[in-house]
């Protein structure tokens, strides 16, 4: 209720005060796409956790999924291998197997599945062909974490370090930096202010989220240089986060903007000047 | 699907077939079927041997098993490094935000309940899609 009613307060916050020397930025990103790279220790790591949770694992109960005297029963029995029974007489340099429901309990039980039928020979005759995607049960082949952009080194694509988290960064007045926007009063909120900046800069077709209203950092700019202590003369700029979910950016060349590049954290850090990166390292992820 | 054929014989040379259920050996169907049920649960005859580790194989797990810890509690630090970073960037952005224009401080620090990640945002697979960025995005008129 508190819209309606009447006062100086009121009426004073109507008016729009301009503002002077005030930006606000836009920290873009795309979220990555694939999970994040492991690494060699990582990777070392959950093989050794695996290993020692399939030798702690229970037998597989094939008897409850395939009933008996089924061809699917039959298809995979046969699939298995099964280790060798204890005999006497004989001298096993491993160990005496003891065999319980088809497998050796001292070590991991190694399950075969049955190939579907029609896809072995297919999946060694040709790497070339074309696979069918209405049928349901063709082999997995998943597409390479490596794409074409990675390839050529495009860094105008969307496409590229699909394991990392993008930034939009623009070489404005000379500078590579996040995008920023002048704001001329204080009638539309920041963010606001951002968003419909982007949409200038970077075409109507695009699916931007904007993460939250509050500004996440503080630039103050003397010249075209970061500084610490503002002078009165010195530009102000907010960073406002928010992520692109869809459509392509195409620059448009205003505010200054000349040149557009989508960089990992890294890159930005070779891109950038040591002190605006030093500023912004923060904010920026790891993954 | 049927047993062999009872004859019943009767007085006279009259022969005749009477069709019966085929006689199973052991437990009927339905209690067959909780027993199946039953040995999947029980750890009758299926666990493995016990996993004994020699002494230097105890060692060389208790030590991969620290570096693991290490390894964990030296990203969660470096993480909460940064939460910390970025709480004051926030913190002293708002404080400028503030002395600049109170309005525009308030336009900023407003809640916003039921606020939700967009649902077209794309959560992290170990492959990429077959259908890679979606860029012919076109906005909603309203």
């Amino acid at each position: 209720m508190s819209h309606f009613k009447w006062g100086r307060r009121c009426l004073a916050t109507n008016v729009a005060t301009p503002l002077s020397n005030v930006q606000t930025g836009v920290i873009l990103s795309r979220v990555p796409q694939v999970t994040p790279e492991v690494t060699d220790f990582e990777q070392k790591f959950y093989k050794y956790q695996d290993e020692l949770e399939r030798r702690l694992m229970w037998t597989f109960p094939r008897w409850f999924y395939f009933k008996k005297g089924t061809v699917a029963e039959r298809e995979f029995s046969q699939a298995q291998k099964y280790p060798l029974p204890a005999r006497d007489g004989v001298w096993f340099p491993k160990g005496k197997p003891e065999i319980r429901h088809g497998r050796d309990r001292r070590f991991k039980e190694n399950i075969v599945l049955p190939k579907a039928e029609g896809h072995e020979k297919q999946g060694e005759s040709s790497a070339t062909q074309v696979e069918n995607l209405d049928d349901a049960s063709r082999p997995i082949k998943p597409l390479p974490r490596v794409t074409e952009a990675d390839k050529t080194n495009n860094q105008h694509s969307l496409e590229r370090k699909l394991s990392r988290t993008l930034y939009l960064l623009v070489r404005q007045n000379n500078m590579w930096k996040f995008p920023a926007f002048p704001v001329p009063d204080d009638s539309k909120p920041l963010h606001t202010i951002a968003e419909e900046g982007l949409k200038n800069l970077g075409g109507e077709k695009l699916n931007v989220w904007t993460v939250s209203h509050t500004p996440t950092a503080l630039l103050k700019f003397s010249n075209g240089k970061l500084v610490h202590d503002l002078p009165q003369d010195g530009i102000r700029e907010y960073l406002i986060r928010s992520h692109i979910i869809a459509g392509e950016f195409q620059l448009n060349k205003i505010d200054g903007c000349e040149e557009y590049k989508w960089l990992t954290r890294e890159e930005i850090q070779q891109q950038t000047d040591p002190a605006y990166f030093e500023k912004i390292d923060c904010l920026l992820s790891k993954v | 699907m049927f047993g062999a054929a009872r004859t019943v014989q009767k007085s006279g040379a009259n022969l005749q077939f009477v069709r019966t259920k085929r006689i199973r050996a052991g437990l009927d169907p339905v209690a067959q079927r909780v027993v199946t049920q039953l040995s999947v649960i029980s750890a009758n005859r299926k666990m493995p041997k016990m996993l004994k580790l020699s002494k230097e194989d105890f060692v060389k797990h208790v030590t991969v098993m620290r570096a693991w810890g290490v390894v964990r509690k030296e990203k969660k630090q470096a993480e909460e490094a940064q939460l910390k970073q970025q709480y004051e960037s926030i913190k002293e952005a708002n404080e400028d935000l503030k002395h600049v224009s109170q309005k525009l401080f308030e336009a900023a620090n407003k809640l916003e309940i039921g606020k939700r990640f967009p649902l077209e945002l794309r959560v992290p697979t170990e492959y990429p899609s077959r259908s890679g960025w979606f860029y012919d995005y076109t906005p909603r008129k309203l």
